[in-house]
This record gives structure tokens, sequence and C-alpha cells, in this order.
């Protein structure tokens, strides 16, 4: 859940997302689940020559499993949380395992 | 008619004039059940807000357990009440046998049913062609000349036998009402027809088609506006219509006028005749559930709303002015929430109290797994599940609410607004009732849940690993490797005796790091658990906050000992101390300032100790060390510098800025005993700590609160720095003039300047004359904001021996 619990801070804020077919679409990040599917609003594809078909739409919804990349804001990202955030998830995990 | 009965019209599309009510045009059975209990209801909470339960629960009780009644009559097994067959059809459900038997039976029961009855009026031939699937029952109504028993109807409410004509009609229902309080009011005509709309009549048992004088009868009890009628009867309204219609309204409301007590001795007979099985083998559930269902499904006069009883329109002319004011306003009150009454219904028995339930398991279940199992449904969980998101939404003040509140939460809030819509009312049976179930319904969902979580894999045989199922928590959960625990604990093992002989190598350092923050993230829980201070008196907070403490005293320890600030200390050796190895790390670095904040003073100045001790082997002064020509130490140096100075200096500062002077004593003697005093030097962070060392010493000697012991020790100790670095005075600055960073070396000649003697100030000036006139003139070409900079570095300086920049032209 880090994950979701990290993309969930982002909410409102401008991303980009890259997808698996090289596509990288700039948008405001309106929401995002457990599966991190992604919704983003105000789209721009990175990329517009080569995909205009994705030029009228102006929101999208993007299943979680196609991402490849987010490129994050640095300056929305609390690294030494993060870290934090990252070690309980690692004792979570290896609490479960065990 | 449909097999049982039924009518797919809807009430909405039914007709609602006043015409030819049959008993089956009311076509759901159950619909009486609902209009009785929802009538009874609002009769008995008449102050209240209409409850939505009122008018919609309980249904399906009803459902279950008298649904069957009819069973019977459509597979012919049910006639045990009638003569022939209660011993010879069992209860097995053999249907096949049963239904081979249905026609016969059926008839059976009719014939003996109208030869009780009406031996006069009925005719076995519109019996038998009442088994036909499309009878109706009233077939013999079509017949113009058909005259209905009326003398059996007028026996049965009890009172004399009565010819059927409607002025009569009044007058009998209100004798059977007279046992009812005394009439005060007058239906008016909206309140008679929101009343009737309200009223929805169902449709009674099918046997009833058989006596026609009962259904007569029934016809006239509840003379519905809103009927479900079939369409077979509505081609000949007439027939089934026999009562003139104006009287209507104002019959069906004088029954409904009469109290139940008055209706019931009638109501019972009736029912019996009716349906003969029904008050045997029935028992309706609803009856032990309180008043509110007590009233048999079927019978729809038996939702008396409490309608002052008005039995005649002109006992309305008889009341006063102000009763039939009082009167009127009643009843329009009654007929606003009758009509509400009827909104509300609208999408009554769309589904079974069982879909109900359905849904709302589901809903739990959802809500059970949503936090995933219910045992770590406490914030704790949460916030272990979703630290970063709640934390730093406090941190940077989201004003989101947390979305995922645990279940707790969640089941306790549905909870306690079912219970607070309860408490309202006065009459909670219905809803206690539907909330205990909720009540069992969130504890079993909870029990489940908890037994279940060890379904969360599937480990099939052979395989390495297991498959888990994917829940809320862990969307797609890969495939489990299990670890075999040799593995895991061989290493560990192994490591150990590793450590012990190295410690401090990148790996174990990296390791104990981890510790640490384990330790101060535990820490950091532990104090956000701390109970509140116990009130005085109070034994048990006195204890939790007791253990509290003692909890805390253990992390701390083991805090401390992860910290590794008391390895001993091997002199010569090459491998640095654990706790020095630990600060080479930008992680390192940057727990500092956390770890400060749980440990104690005298664990603070001695980590302050082993600090200074070291000097020279920390990596921002060893690894700074300005190599020749160059005026920068390398990059990633400079950031462990800034970092160094961003946050673990500040730390030591804190804690320097408050010592008393024996302290400093002490470090600066450590400093000059343990380490290269030159190269610390040579260092921003070495002259920061030397700077820090230096200005609180002598703070401490102007504040007048030292002795002069004390202040002879600081002096001799004053003296060896100053010895030590006047050669390399201009040595200290890393590269040409025109480095703009060296904020910190003028700083610490301040510091050293203001505790020298006047001898020293000389040497001292003389050490950095130069500089400090290469510095003075170079500002000079320089734009005008960054020369001031310069200046007032260098003034920094100037000033502490008592010159200033302006003094050199």
């Amino acid at each position: 859940m880090l994950f979701f619990s990290f993309f969930k801070t982002l909410t409102n804020h401008t991303i980009t997302v890259e997808l698996k077919n090289d596509i990288s679409i700039r948008g405001t990040l309106k929401s995002v689940d457990q599966y991190l599917n992604i919704k983003l609003d105000d789209i721009t594809v990175l990329d517009e020559l080569r995909y205009p078909h994705l030029s009228s739409v102006k929101n999208i919804f993007i299943r979680g499993s196609v991402v490849r990349y987010v490129h994050l804001p640095a300056a929305e990202v609390d690294r030494g949380l993060l870290e934090d955030a990252s070690r309980r998830e690692a004792a979570n995990q290896a609490g479960k395992a065990k | 008619m449909s097999f049982f009965g039924f009518d797919t019209t809807l009430p909405r599309d039914e007709p609602r004039s006043g015409k030819s009510k049959g008993i089956f045009e009311a076509q759901d059975p159950f619909a009486q059940v609902r209009q009785a209990r929802k009538l009874q209801a609002f009769q008995d909470t008449q102050e209240e807000p209409l409850e939505f339960d009122d008018t919609y629960d309980g249904l399906g009780d009803k459902l279950e357990e008298a649904g069957d009644d009819f069973n019977d009559d459509t597979f012919g097994g049910g006639v045990e009440a009638g003569t022939i067959s209660k011993g010879q059809i069992s209860k097995d459900f053999d249907f096949f046998g049963q239904t081979a038997q249905v026609s016969s039976a059926i008839e059976e029961e009719q014939l003996r049913y109208n030869l009780q009855q009406q031996p006069k009026a009925s005719t076995t031939t519109a019996q038998t062609t009442a088994q036909k699937p499309k009878k109706t029952g009233y077939e013999k109504y079509q017949d113009p000349g058909y005259i209905p028993e009326i003398q059996a109807k007028s026996s049965v409410w009890g009172t004399k036998p009565q010819a059927r004509n409607q002025e009569e009609q009044p007058e009998r229902i209100s004798t059977a009402s007279s046992g009812a309080p005394p009439a005060k009011r007058m239906m008016s005509l909206e309140a008679v027809e929101a009343a009737m709309r309200a009223q929805s009549q169902p449709v009674p048992p099918p046997q009833q088609v058989l006596a026609p004088d009962h259904t007569q009868n029934l016809y006239q009890q509840s003379v519905p506006m809103r009927q479900y009628a079939s369409p077979d009867l509505q081609q000949h309204p007439m027939a089934t219509q026999p009562q003139p219609q104006p009287t209507k309204p104002i019959q069906y409301h004088q029954r409904n006028a009469s109290k139940q007590e008055a209706i019931k001795p009638a109501q019972h007979p009736i029912q019996i005749l009716q349906n003969p099985n029904r008050a045997q083998h029935s028992p309706q559930p609803s009856q032990d559930r309180g008043t509110i269902q007590d009233t048999q499904p079927s019978r729809p006069s038996q939702a008396t709303p409490t309608i002052p009883v008005i039995t005649h329109p002109q006992q309305l002319m008889q009341l006063s002015e102000e009763q039939r004011k009082a009167y009127l306003e009643e009843d329009a009150r009654r007929a606003k929430r009758n009509h509400k009454i009827f909104l509300l219904s609208k999408g009554n028995g769309l589904m079974t109290p069982q879909d109900k339930n359905f849904i709302t398991r589901i809903q739990l279940q959802q809500l059970v797994t949503a936090t995933g199992n219910s045992g770590d449904a406490d914030p704790e969980a949460t916030l272990a599940e979703d630290f970063y998101y709640q934390v730093y939404s406090q941190i940077r003040g989201a004003p989101r609410q947390h979305p995922t509140q645990p279940l707790g939460h969640f089941a306790q809030t549905y909870l306690l607004q079912t219970g607070g819509r309860l408490n309202n009312r006065r009459q909670a049976v219905n809803g206690d009732n539907h909330m205990q179930r909720m009540q069992q319904q969130v504890q079993r969902a909870v029990e489940a849940a908890k037994l279940k979580p060890k379904n969360k894999q599937l480990i099939i045989e052979g395989s390495l690993g297991k498959i888990s199922f994917s829940n809320a928590k862990t969307p797609k959960p890969l495939l489990n490797i299990k670890r075999p625990e040799s593995t895991d604990s061989k290493p560990a093992t192994g490591k150990k005796a590793n450590a012990e002989v190295r410690s401090s190598d990148r790996k174990s350092v990296l390791r104990n790091l981890e510790t640490v923050y384990q330790d101060l993230m535990q820490l950091e829980d532990h104090e956000r658990q701390m109970p509140p201070p116990p009130t005085a008196g109070d034994v048990e907070a006195a204890q939790t906050h007791m253990e509290w403490r003692q909890k805390t005293q253990v992390l701390n320890s083991k805090l401390w000992r992860d910290l590794k600030v008391l390895e001993p200390i091997v002199p010569g050796s090459t491998v640095p101390h654990p706790f020095i190895a630990f600060l080479s790390f930008a992680k390192g670095k940057k727990s500092i300032p956390r770890i400060f904040r749980h440990i104690d003073q005298e664990q603070r100045v001695t980590i302050l100790t082993m600090i200074v001790v070291h000097l020279d082997q920390l990596d921002v002064i060893s690894r700074a060390q300005i190599a020749p020509g160059e005026s920068h130490p390398p990059p990633l140096v400079r950031e462990e510098i800034e970092l160094f100075s961003q946050v673990v200096m500040p730390c030591l500062l804190g804690y320097v800025s408050e010592a008393p002077i024996n302290i400093i004593i002490g470090l600066l003697g450590l400093v000059l005993d343990h380490t290269t005093v030159l190269t610390v030097a040579k260092t921003k962070i070495g002259l920061g700590i030397l700077t820090m060392l230096l200005s609180r010493a002598e703070l401490v000697k102007e504040s007048g609160d030292v002795n002069d012991e004390d202040w002879q020790q600081w002096t001799t100790l004053y003296d060896r720095l100053f010895d030590t670095l006047e050669p390399v005075l201009g040595a200290l600055f890393p590269g040409p003039v025109n480095t703009s960073d060296d904020m910190y070396i003028w700083q610490f000649l301040a510091a050293v300047g203001i505790g020298a003697s006047p001898e020293q100030q000389q040497r001292l000036v003389l050490g950095v004359k130069d500089r400090v006139m290469e510095t003075v003139m170079q500002s000079r070409t320089l734009p005008a904001d960054m020369s001031s900079q310069r200046l007032s570095n260098v003034n920094l300086f100037m000033r502490a021996i008592g010159l200033d920049v302006e003094l050199l032209g």
C-alpha cells in the first residue's frame, strides 16, 4: 500500500505518466486507487505529433497495469517521510512473510 | 389469473375509480401485510415522523412463513383441515403425488366449502370452472341475476342479517364499531381519498373465491380506490360491485375508523372461514413480534389507522365548530401522511428482506476487507498501512478527510445512525429488531473475517510458493515465495559473528543505521501512544503511565545500544568507530536530530564527546581536506558537509550553547589531545565546532559565573590552540581570495580574536593581515551587494579585535 499511500498525496498535482506503449501523458492527478489506476485531468500528450488522437482528450483514466513510470514533482515528495514509510512497509512485509 | 392468483399490474397503473373492486384485484398477497404493518405502525406512532422502516420492514418474515399458505392450495396437499386428506398426504414434499391430486382435492375442498357456507348460492359448476387456469372466481358474478349472499357476511360481523342495500351498510358497520371511542369527526373528502390512495388492497387467498359472500364482505370492508385490478375482473366490474359507489369510501373508512378491538372478533370467523387451514397451521411470525404484526397478512381491514370514529356523515354535522375544525386539521395531516406513505411505498416489495440482508452482508464484508482483517482495524493499523499519506497530510495540512477510516468507525457510525433514528421513536419494537439483526450481522461479518485470513493464500502441493488472493489492501498479490527458515536464520548467526569482527564495514554500518531507524520509529510510535498524564488518585492511569515510561526507557536503551556510541574506542585502529562510521552516511547524519529528541542530556553530551574525540575521523573532516591546487572539496563531500552543518551542527550547538564551562574545557581538551588540530582547522565543520566551543566559553565568561580555576584551565587550553594554529592562520582559507564561501573562517577568527589577549590579537592580525587586505581590495571590484557581503565578513573578525575595515581605508 506504500505506493497507493504515496500517490494519494500527489492528487491535484501535475504528474507525467509514461505508459508501457511509450506514450507520456502529463496531467493533474485526480485520483488513484489501490490498483494504481490513475485518473488524470487536463492532460497533454508529450509527443503530440505522434499521438494526435489524444489531442482532443481532456481527461483520462489509466489502468494501473499499463503504467511504466510516473514522473513526480520533486517538491511534493517528502523524502525523509518516504524513507520511513518504506521502512515501515518493509517491516510490515517482513512481519507478514513470517 | 396467474398461477398464484397474482397480477403483475402495478398499483399506479390501476384505474382509481370506484369501479369494480373484487377481492382478486389486489394481486400481491403480501401487500396486505405490508399495508397492515405500515398503517399499524403509522397508527401507533401517530405523533412521530414517518419511519421508513414502518412502512417497509418485516415483510420478509411474513414471506417466509406465510408464503406457503397457498402451497397447499396450489399443490393440493394442504387440505388437512378439510375432510379428506389430512392423513393421506404426508408433508414430505411429494409434489408430484400431490400435484396429481390437485384437481380433485381442490374440487372437493370447494365443494365442502360451499356446502358449509352457502348451500344456496354456490354452484358446483362455477367452482369447477374456477379450477381452470384462467378462473377468477367471479364467473358467477357475470350472471346479472346473481346476488351474492349478504346474510352470511352480516352474521360474520356480529350483526343480524340485513338487506344488502347501501342505506343499511353504514349502520351495520357503525354497530360493529360501537365499541370504539365515540365518534367525533368526519372524514373530509380529501382525507378519504388520500387514505384510500394509501391503502392499496391486496388479494385475499384464492380460496376466498369460493365463498362469494365472503368476498363480498371483504370487498365491502376494504373498498380500495386503487386496486390491483386483474384484467378478468375488469371485464365484469358491475357484477362484483353490487353496491352503489358513493357509500363505499365512507364504509371503508368506517371500517378503518373503528378500533381494532372492535373489529377483531368479527374478523376471526372470517379468517377461519376463508382459510380454515391458515388459522390452524400457519401461525404468523409477526404475531410474536408485537403489535405491528398481529394482523393476518391477508386482512386489509386490520390495518386500521386511528381515525376518529366517524361512522356516519351526520356525526360530523353534530360536532361543534371547534371540534370540526380540529378534526379537519387532523384529517388533513393524516391525509398528508398517508400520501407520504404512499410515496414511500412505491418501491415496497422490490427487495425482500433476504435481498436486503444479502446486500448488507456484501457491504459489511466489503467494509471488513477494505481494512483487511478486522484484527488490525484500529488507527494504528491504518497508520501502518497508509503511513505516508496519513503523516504527509498531517504535515502538509491536507484538508481532505482520510479516505480509509477503520472499520470500527464505519460500522459504528452505521449502527449508531440506525440507533439514533430508533431512539427517536416511541415504538422501537420493529427497529430494535432490525438493529439487533444489523449488529449480529456486523458481528458475524467481523467474525467471519477473523476466521478468513488464513484463506488468503493457497498453497498448491509441490509448488514453490503460495498463491495469494487479492483483497483491497493487496490488490494483486504476487506469488508468495516461502522463505525457508534455515536460509533466514543461518546468515543471521553468521552475520552476528562477523559483526563482532568487522563492525564498521559498510554493510554492517548500514544495517546498524536501519536498526537505529527502526528504534526511532518505535520510539516515535510509542511517544504517540503516550497516555494522558495521570491525575492524582487515578491509580489505573498512573499504572499505564508507569508502564509507558518503562517502555520508553526500554526503547531508549535499545536505541542507545544500537547507536553503538559506547563501543570501546580502539586507539590507532584503522577501522573507524561504529558511531563515526554511522555518521559518515547521510542517513546517519539525518537521524541525529531525531535521536537527539529522544535522548537525555547525558546521552547528548556523550554523543558530542564522541564526535569531538573523533573529529578528524569524521568524513566531513577527513575527506574534506582540500587537495593542493583545489579550492573545494569534491562535490559529494561538499554535499555531506552541507548536510552535516545543516543537520548535525544545530543539534550540537543546541547542546553546547547551554553547556557549562567545564564541559567546554573538556571538549577543547579532547580536540587538542586526540585530534590533529591542523586537519580539523582546515575544514568547515572542524572550524565550526571550534568556533562553537570558543564562543561559548567567551559567553560563559561574560556572564560571570566562571570560577578562576576553570578559567585558568580554559586559558591554558586556548593558548595551546592558538599556538598550534598560529602558523597556519593564513592557510585556513581554502582557496584564493575570490572564494566567496569564507564566512565561517572569519567567524572562527572572530571567535579566536575575542578570547585572545592583546598580544595574541597582534599575532592574529599579523597572521591574517594579508588575507584581510586582499579581501578588502577585491571587494572594491565587486558589485555593491557582494562587496558589502565580503566586507561584513571581514568586519566580523575586525570588530572582534576592536578594529574595522573602514580603518583600512
